[in-house]
């Protein structure tokens, strides 16, 4: 990546990983996402590690662990112990000093990814944690939940609609479900995929790459 | 794309100013205008007043602020301008008003303030949303609304 030089003052300061957050509700697929994200964006030469929150378990870190798609000692988790929103948005600290942890770790990492513990639509991120974050929201969890109008559906960076497979099973209409969660963020960015195919990872990678990593 | 990896200092820093003072007079200082909400970021691709798409970086224990020099060359400068936000003034009609309004700007994690009787949530979004959620407090009357103006540069 191209750095250019300061002239007033030598430039000591070097940029840390970039920080992204993923949240959502209970079981739309958040783990599942960034399990189909780390080999994509490994193959595109990111070094990224990744601090999963649960309320009063390790359940995600093990997952991630155990899915040998990445050194387990790259994966942290911290125990929320409350509802998860709260250390993700009014008090981070625990996972700023788990993100720290890993970049002494690790010199040189590009990205830390934030996964939050299933939560309400309420949701959202600090950006004192985070510098830019998705909202995963699933098509089983009814075609309603755009018109609800969370918090976190509304601000987040990116909106990912997953299990886009399952709509015809469930009686959503899909494409107006999708047409919604355009007009209700006022047309930000929103991305349909089916992680367990991975249909659409490929552009929520490009997604992160073009937001934190500058690329083209 | 230029990367900003540190802030330079601050445009009211008496040797930046100095050296601002005469670029300015060739035209030579760019603004980046950065919207309110997006200060805490700390990374941001972000586009000047003169048309240069820049990549913001900074080390996690620094944080943009208004008159951050991002670029101080010898034939230019990059000066962040935050833009203004936002504030929708409520006004309660009485206590009881002013009891339910504080609840629902509570449970709905709102960012505030208080003026007086009044009190100013920090607009992230349309105003309409955030008028939607107290339903027949507004519809009703009991909360009156309007955008406040002098709280925008605060």
């Amino acid at each position: 990546m191209l750095k250019t030089a300061m002239t007033l003052t030598p430039s000591p300061a070097r940029a840390s990983a970039a920080r992204i957050g993923i949240g959502g509700p209970v079981g739309s697929g958040k783990t599942a996402l960034i399990e189909r994200l780390i080999p994509v964006l490994a193959g595109r030469g990111v070094d990224l590690a990744i601090v999963t929150n649960d309320l009063v378990t390790k359940e995600d870190a093990e997952r991630l662990r155990r899915s040998g798609l990445i050194d387990p000692a790259r994966v942290s988790a911290v125990e929320a112990g409350a509802c998860p929103h709260t250390v993700i948005r009014e008090d981070p600290t625990l996972n700023i000093a788990a993100g720290d942890a890993l970049e002494a770790a690790f010199p040189g990492l590009d990205l830390l990814i934030f996964e939050s513990g299933g939560d309400n639509l309420a949701s959202t991120f600090s950006l004192d944690l985070v510098d830019w974050w998705i909202f995963v929201i699933d098509v089983a969890g009814g075609d309603d939940i755009p018109r609800k109008r969370g918090p976190g559906v509304l601000r987040c960076d990116l909106l990912v609609v997953n299990k886009t497979d399952l709509a015809p099973h469930v009686g959503i209409d899909l494409p107006a479900m999708l047409s919604e969660a355009t007009a209700v963020r006022g047309g930000k960015a929103m991305i349909a995929t089916n992680a367990r195919s991975g249909d659409g990872i490929d552009a929520v990678a490009d997604a992160i790459c073009r937001a934190v990593l500058f690329a083209p | 794309m230029r990367v900003i990896d540190r802030i330079v200092g601050s445009r009211l820093d008496p040797e930046i100013a100095h050296r601002l003072h005469h670029l300015d007079h060739r035209h030579a200082v760019d603004i980046l205008a950065i919207d309110s909400a997006d200060m805490a970021r700390r990374r941001l691709r972000a586009t000047t007043r003169g048309g240069e798409e820049i990549a913001i970086a900074l080390p996690r224990e620094e944080t943009l602020f208004d008159g951050a020099v991002l670029i101080l060359d010898a034939d230019r400068a990059v000066v962040v301008r935050v833009g203004a936000e936002r504030w929708l003034r409520l006004a309660p009609r009485d206590k009881i008003a002013a009891l339910e309004l504080g609840y629902h700007a509570g449970n709905l994690h709102w960012r505030v303030r208080f003026d007086g009787d009044d009190l100013l949530v920090a607009l992230e979004g349309p105003p309409e949303d955030y008028l939607a959620r107290l339903g027949d407090l507004v519809s009703g009357g009991r909360v009156t609304h309007g955008l406040d103006a002098r709280n925008e540069a605060a």
